[in-house]
């Protein structure tokens, strides 16, 4: 798969806060790469830098094969860009803001189809300084879907946004990466649209890239964690810990939770079927991004 | 490029034109001129028919207009940084540079609009309440009524130079806050306090602000039967203008080449 964006040695200093530092990161064309991280982790101004925004301090941003500085003006009609509380202009309709955007975008657009895939047709007349948080944000996502981009660069996209309409958003970009093929780098404090939408979650820290792993491995089913459903959850923890092949047991309502060492999870349901115990589930524990990332903050 | 700026400008004209704000400068110029008249009443006599256009020109142009072409322009773009509307532009193919050259043409434009108005309005009132006959001496016609009306129109012409100039004095100012009251007050700040101290410090004949009433001059003189010349006032008023406003210019795309926009 050919690579859509690449960041060499990326840095930026406001003054003397080093926002991001020497990041080099690499993102394949359809994949969704989420940004994680807390407060001031540098996820804005990375999406800053690679929309254009913000100029590096040092470093270069590769994009569609060709260099952002020198190349902007034939990358950036390929790019749908969504920062973070998207402005408009207030005095105007939903609909006057993009056919203005779309007269600047150099591009074939289509204003009605992206005010259509973000549910604002019936307010396209609307001026938006009348319109909800939520209606401006999904107005931020249609302009920034107006030239059918193949490139997407959302910082927040869902903030504002009801929990119904976050979900469609959701939907709407996954689908569009899933049946388009378009690449999506997206920042988020929201763990849950991260493990939603991403292929592969980077988390930063204070400008430095921890980590960078496919959501399938992070979000893998953990099989040396097991949840177990059973009649008599005391008793059978109690002949359990006596196992070797068993790290620890611990008993809720109606269930045990089994760690066990490494590759043993076979002899957990023979176990507990062979000693009379009436087993109703066995169900591995599924990993959850929000423990790896805190383990990879705290580390 | 051509092309990119010109589309810029048109989505400039479309916003301002949907904006109310943009109608109050237009309407307080025709006022101040229609205000004029009491000050300087037209009589069908043959001479305070020029006398009131040579007067209420200036007045309405470079006091008030002055005013309301930086107000506008310095609010134009800080209003865009503080918003954060420009991200929106600025994630288009449009270079931040060519941006500037829009937002200076829509000063241009508004500073243009507003020229026409107390034109319009001065010669309209003239024509009506006066004799517009040209300029006499006793019973020698100095000035005929063409040569008063081509000499106005020159002047207006003319006048678009020093106009460049404030507004890329205005868009410079603005290029460097995204505080719209801070962009205005340092706009018209630094613009009294270089009126104040020009003269003590002898900078008055390198600053474009000296000339502003100079495309009138000639005008104005015919009107009262002197005779007067372009040059060299307006060669200085064209050199300090243009080299200024060029300067502004540079460091307002500098500025904004380098700026963040970040929230």
């Amino acid at each position: 798969m050919s690579v859509c964006i690449k960041t060499s040695h990326l840095t930026k200093h406001y003054g003397a806060v080093v926002a991001v530092h020497d990041l080099s990161i690499e993102v394949a064309q359809g994949e969704v790469l989420g940004l994680l991280g807390p407060n001031g982790a540098g996820k804005s101004t990375t999406l800053h830098m690679l929309a254009g925004l913000a100029p590096p301090t040092s470093g270069a941003i590769t994009i569609f094969g060709k260099d952002l500085r020198r190349s902007f003006l034939d990358i950036v009609p390929r790019m749908g860009v969504l920062m973070e509380r998207p402005a408009f202009y207030d005095h105007l309709s939903a609909r006057k803001n993009l056919l203005l955007l779309s007269m600047l975008s150099g591009r074939n657009v289509t204003v009605d189809r992206a005010l259509d895939l973000v549910g604002l047709v019936a307010v396209a007349s609307r001026k938006v300084g009348t319109l909800s948080m939520g209606m401006r944000q999904r107005l931020g996502l249609a302009q920034a879907l107006l030239t059918d981009p193949e490139l997407l660069l959302l910082d927040e996209p869902a903030s504002g946004l009801d929990v119904e309409s976050t979900q469609e958003m959701l939907d709407l970009l996954r689908g569009l990466a899933d049946s388009a093929g378009v690449t999506i780098v997206f920042a988020s404090h929201m763990l849950h649209e991260v493990e939603t939408l991403c292929d592969r979650v980077a988390i930063l820290k204070e400008g430095r890239l921890l980590a960078c792993e496919g959501a399938h491995n992070l979000l893998s089913y953990d099989t040396s964690h097991i949840e177990v459903l059973l009649d008599a959850p005391e008793g059978a923890a109690r002949r359990l810990e006596d196992q070797d092949w068993v790290q620890s047991v611990e008993v809720k309502t109606g269930r045990i939770e089994v760690r066990l060492c490494k590759g043993t999870a076979h002899q957990l349901t023979a176990f507990l079927v062979n000693a009379g115990y009436q087993v109703a589930g066995v169900i591995p524990r599924r990993r959850a991004l929000q423990e790896y990332f805190l383990k990879v903050l705290n580390s | 490029m051509i092309h990119r700026i010109w589309t810029a400008y048109l989505v400039e004209i479309i916003k301002a034109l949907r904006l109310r704000s943009t109608y109050l400068g237009p309407l307080l110029v025709i006022l101040a001129v229609l205000g004029a008249l009491f000050l300087h009443p037209i009589e069908r006599d043959g001479k305070s028919d020029y006398a009131f256009i040579a007067y209420a020109t200036p007045v309405a142009l470079d006091l008030l207009g002055l005013l309301l072409v930086l107000v506008y322009c310095a609010g134009s773009i800080s209003s865009e940084l503080s918003s954060g509307t420009i991200r929106l532009l600025m994630v288009r193919p449009l270079r931040r540079w060519e941006f500037l050259v829009a937002k200076l043409m829509l000063g241009m434009t508004y500073g243009a609009v507003l020229t026409i108005l107390v034109a319009g309005t001065s010669w309209s009132l003239a024509f009506f309440l006066g004799e517009l006959a040209g300029v006499s001496y006793g019973s020698e016609v100095l000035y005929t009524a063409g040569e008063m009306r081509n000499a106005y129109l020159l002047g207006m012409a003319l006048s678009l130079v020093p106009q460049f100039a404030v507004v890329a004095y205005a868009t410079m100012l603005a290029a460097f806050t995204r505080n719209i009251a801070g962009a205005i007050g340092a706009a018209i700040g630094l613009w009294v306090f270089l009126d104040m101290v020009k003269y003590p410090l002898h900078i008055n004949p390198f600053l474009f602000s000296s000339y502003l009433e100079t495309p009138w001059s000639v005008f104005a003189n015919r009107t009262e039967a002197l005779d007067a010349s372009w040059f060299p006032a307006m060669g200085y008023c064209a050199l300090t203008s243009f080299s200024g406003g060029v300067l502004f210019v540079l460091v307002a795309v500098r500025a904004l080449s380098r700026r963040n926009l970040h929230t």
